[in-house]
């Protein structure tokens, strides 16, 4: 024993750190990585490993400017780039090998401007892989609809080899099913659906989910909470035609969105009571921007609600343990306000 | 099924901590040897500290006062050895905080000085004869129990703290299990002094033994609260055993309840049957880092470093604590002196003692979700940060924060919250005392 450590209180801490809590993040992504993979083989994966290499380097060079210790950088280094790359990817159509330029810049933008530009880690509005998405949606709008394959597998159904579209969500919400030929089970499964290289495999994004929820990095609330309303809302701005409701949850990437990107800490509120709040009206956003543009909006919806997730945090908040209940500090509230009118009016006599 | 054990209330939040009571726990309380020279706190407990009775040069017994309770709250002081007091010196205290020390030199004769043996048990006799012990809560805080138990609302519930929710300590529950008898008759006196008939005692599930031989009191109501920290914080307690909530801002006593530790229900038997002012106390020494973890009955005023010696200290030690590994203060050396709050002397190994350099917040909001005051204390973090302390108690709410560290426990970026609410609560204090 030669030197003491002081440090402040509580000196017992939980073995979880920021860098622990991406790392599952990873883990959880792995079961949807491999199934992009398998789907849509050669072209997912150079473009999950050029949004990847994209984005940490980006972190990597933004410090490295900073003039920041190539040690301490790798020290600090919490694999958050590296999530938002794979999930950057993961959002991305299998593109084109001749594209390679679309992942790159686009994960240049999401660490660059919109993670390290607001501070890095934490600091970030909007979620990085979200802002990333719609960027690459924006400026290359007609190569990334160009970049829709089939997956290797035809549909279980109809044994539809080749679906032509841009995304059967956009036919799904003009025609229905049967107009696209793919059954629920295609679209939980992934088979016969052309779509993100992430977003396809439900099964293996809800494994992920249960992998994230049973290590309690996310809670299982928030997703169901999502994509319950997101379903339900255009069940009913279809007429509650009920058969609309699988097709809602299971078409394009709302699982990808509830169970990954719209749970992300920094961009989601730190309390339960705004949390159930801000998944609400999340639903209720997709839906209805579903409704209005016919395009899969997910993305969009998560980076709208994004930009108010400090107001709710300002304004939804518990209320401390022994504190009046809010019914009877109304109550109260009312009660001193007609006493004190009674008082004025004794007064004015 | 005994009708006198009761199951606690739920409490939902708080957190998991490994207790390691399996250190110390089936370790009897030995006596530990008087120091050469006793270094007496004049500042024990909270409020103004005590004004030196004695000085250089005077003999005194053991038990014999040597500071005088100055001020509404504060508490006397008792010499805990018989020998020549050699003078009132400047030390420090666990904290860092330098204060007035009186030094006395043991001369190992143990001349016992206590107090009159008292005519009756009537609650002012009571009352006058804790003033008189200096007997403070002795959980940590030191707050005078005599200002304690003179509450300006009617209060009806005595709830006895036998929680022990801080990992590793166990002297409260040795004294509960070696001292039954005398604890029960001290948590009686104390339920007589406050004017009560009703008494509930709080036992964390952990502590069976416990729980059985205190079920055997038929004037008491034991109730088995959940293994879950902070249990022994005042406010979840009263609410895990009555159902009631204190409100913000206010006192236990405004729901009707007064809160009293163990240690200090054993000190109240010893003052009122044994004429014994309180100038030792239990004390738990464990951690991984101690080779001989112990309960140890250590008289105020014991050098910490004495302490050490005796019990053995490995060579991987990087951390001593005083108290509890939540709330207790890191030593800077061990060079300090124990007083009447010293719960226990932790001596943790790397391993154990957690020093992993803040990160920044990734808003998870783990520690909104654990906090037992449902407080945001990521915000207080932010906004103290920022140094807009007003901000951080309107939307934090620091001023209810009860300083446990469940939010620094779960925090994945390890900062340090704790650090951050107890300036805010300090710089909103200096800006309310300069108005």
């Amino acid at each position: 024993m030669e030197t003491v450590i002081i440090s402040d209180t509580p000196h017992l801490r939980k073995k979880r750190t920021t860098k622990g809590i991406m790392l599952d993040v990873l883990i959880a992504l792995i079961p949807a990585t491999v199934a992009g993979l398998v789907y849509f083989g050669g072209r997912a994966a150079v473009t999950l490993i050029l949004s990847v290499f994209s984005s940490v380097a980006t972190e990597f060079v933004w410090l490295l400017c900073k003039k920041t210790d190539f040690k301490t950088i790798l020290k600090q280094f919490d694999y958050t780039s590296a999530v938002t790359g794979l999930l950057l990817g993961l959002t991305m159509p299998p593109l084109e090998y001749s594209l390679w330029y679309i992942p790159v810049l686009s994960g240049i933008f999401a660490v660059g401007a919109v993670k390290m530009l607001f501070g890095g880690t934490g600091k970030n509005i909007v979620n990085p892989a979200i802002a990333g998405r719609v960027f690459a949606f924006i400026a290359f709008s007609g190569s990334m609809v160009s970049g829709w394959i089939s997956p290797a597998f035809g549909s279980l159904s109809s044994g539809n080899e080749v679906y032509a579209g841009a995304t059967p969500l956009t036919d799904l919400l003009g025609g229905g099913l049967q107009a696209v030929g793919v059954s629920n089970l295609d679209l939980f499964l992934g088979t016969g659906v052309p779509g993100c290289i992430g977003e396809t495999c439900k099964i293996a994004l809800i494994a992920g989910g249960i992998y994230l929820v049973a290590r309690k990095v996310i809670k299982f609330q928030y997703p169901l909470i999502y994509i319950a309303v997101t379903g339900l809302v255009s069940v009913f701005m279809s007429g509650t035609d009920w058969n609309v409701f699988l097709p809602s949850v299971l078409g394009g990437g709302l699982i990808l969105g509830a169970v990954f990107m719209a749970t992300d800490y920094v961009t989601s509120p730190n309390n339960k009571p705004a949390s159930y709040v801000y998944f609400v009206l999340l639903g209720v956003v997709t839906a209805l921007l579903r409704y209005g543009t016919k395009i899969e909006v997910v993305s969009f919806a998560i980076l709208l609600m994004n930009l108010i997730v400090p107001l709710l945090n300002a304004y939804i908040r518990p209320r401390p343990f022994g504190a009046t209940p809010v019914i009877k500090m109304i109550k109260d509230k009312i009660e001193a306000k007609k006493a004190s009118a009674v008082k004025k009016e004794a007064d004015g006599k | 099924m005994n009708l006198k054990i009761k199951k606690g209330k739920p409490f939902f939040r708080g957190i998991h901590v490994p207790d390691r009571k399996e250190l110390a726990r089936d370790r009897a309380i030995e006596v530990f040897d008087a120091p050469s020279v006793a270094t007496i706190a004049l500042s024990q407990h909270i409020g103004k500290p005590s004004e030196p009775a004695v000085k250089a040069g005077d003999y005194v017994g053991m038990g014999q006062l040597i500071g005088k309770k100055s001020g509404f709250i504060g508490a006397n002081i008792f010499s805990s050895v018989s020998g020549t007091v050699l003078g009132i010196e400047k030390r420090q205290s666990v904290n860092g905080i330098t204060g007035d020390y009186v030094v006395i030199e043991n001369d190992r004769l143990d001349k016992a000085v206590f107090l009159e043996p008292l005519k009756d048990r009537e609650k002012e006799t009571i009352i006058s004869r804790i003033t008189e012990a200096g007997i403070v809560g002795m959980g940590g805080a030191g707050f005078p129990v005599d200002v304690k138990l003179s509450p300006k609302t009617p209060v009806d519930t005595l709830v006895i703290n036998a929680a022990e929710c801080e990992p590793y300590l166990t002297c409260d529950f040795r004294l509960m299990v070696e001292k039954t008898e005398e604890v029960l008759i001290g948590i009686r006196l104390l339920a007589k002094a406050l004017g009560v008939e009703n008494i509930c005692i709080g036992i964390e599930k952990n502590k069976p033994e416990a729980i059985e031989l205190f079920s055997k009191a038929e004037d008491m109501q034991t109730v088995v609260l959940k293994k879950a920290y902070p249990m022994g914080s005042e406010k979840h307690l009263i609410y895990c055993c009555t159902g009631r909530k204190v409100p913000t801002g206010k006192l236990p006593a405004d729901a009707g309840c007064v809160v009293q530790n163990i240690a200090t229900a054993y000190a109240v038997y010893e003052a009122v049957e044994k004429n014994k002012p309180l100038y030792e106390r239990v004390m738990t020494v464990s951690g991984d880092g101690a080779e001989n973890p112990g309960n140890f009955l250590v008289r105020n005023g014991t050098s910490y470093s004495e302490i050490s010696e005796k019990c053995g200290v490995k060579e991987n030690v990087k951390m001593f604590v005083s108290g509890g590994p939540m709330m207790g203060p890191a030593m800077l050396s061990t060079d300090v002196y124990t007083t009447k709050t010293s719960s226990g002397f932790l001596m943790l190994t790397e391993k154990e003692a957690d020093t992993n350099a803040p990160t920044p917040c990734i808003n998870c909001g783990a520690c909104a979700d654990v906090c037992p005051m449902k407080l945001l204390p990521m915000q207080i973090d932010f906004y103290t940060q920022a140094g807009d302390y007003e901000k951080a108690e309107k939307i934090g709410g620091v001023k209810n924060c009860i300083s446990c560290g469940s939010c620094a426990y779960v925090c994945p970026a390890k900062r340090a919250l704790v650090q951050s609410i107890t300036l805010c609560k300090a710089k909103l204090a200096e800006k309310r005392g300069g108005k």
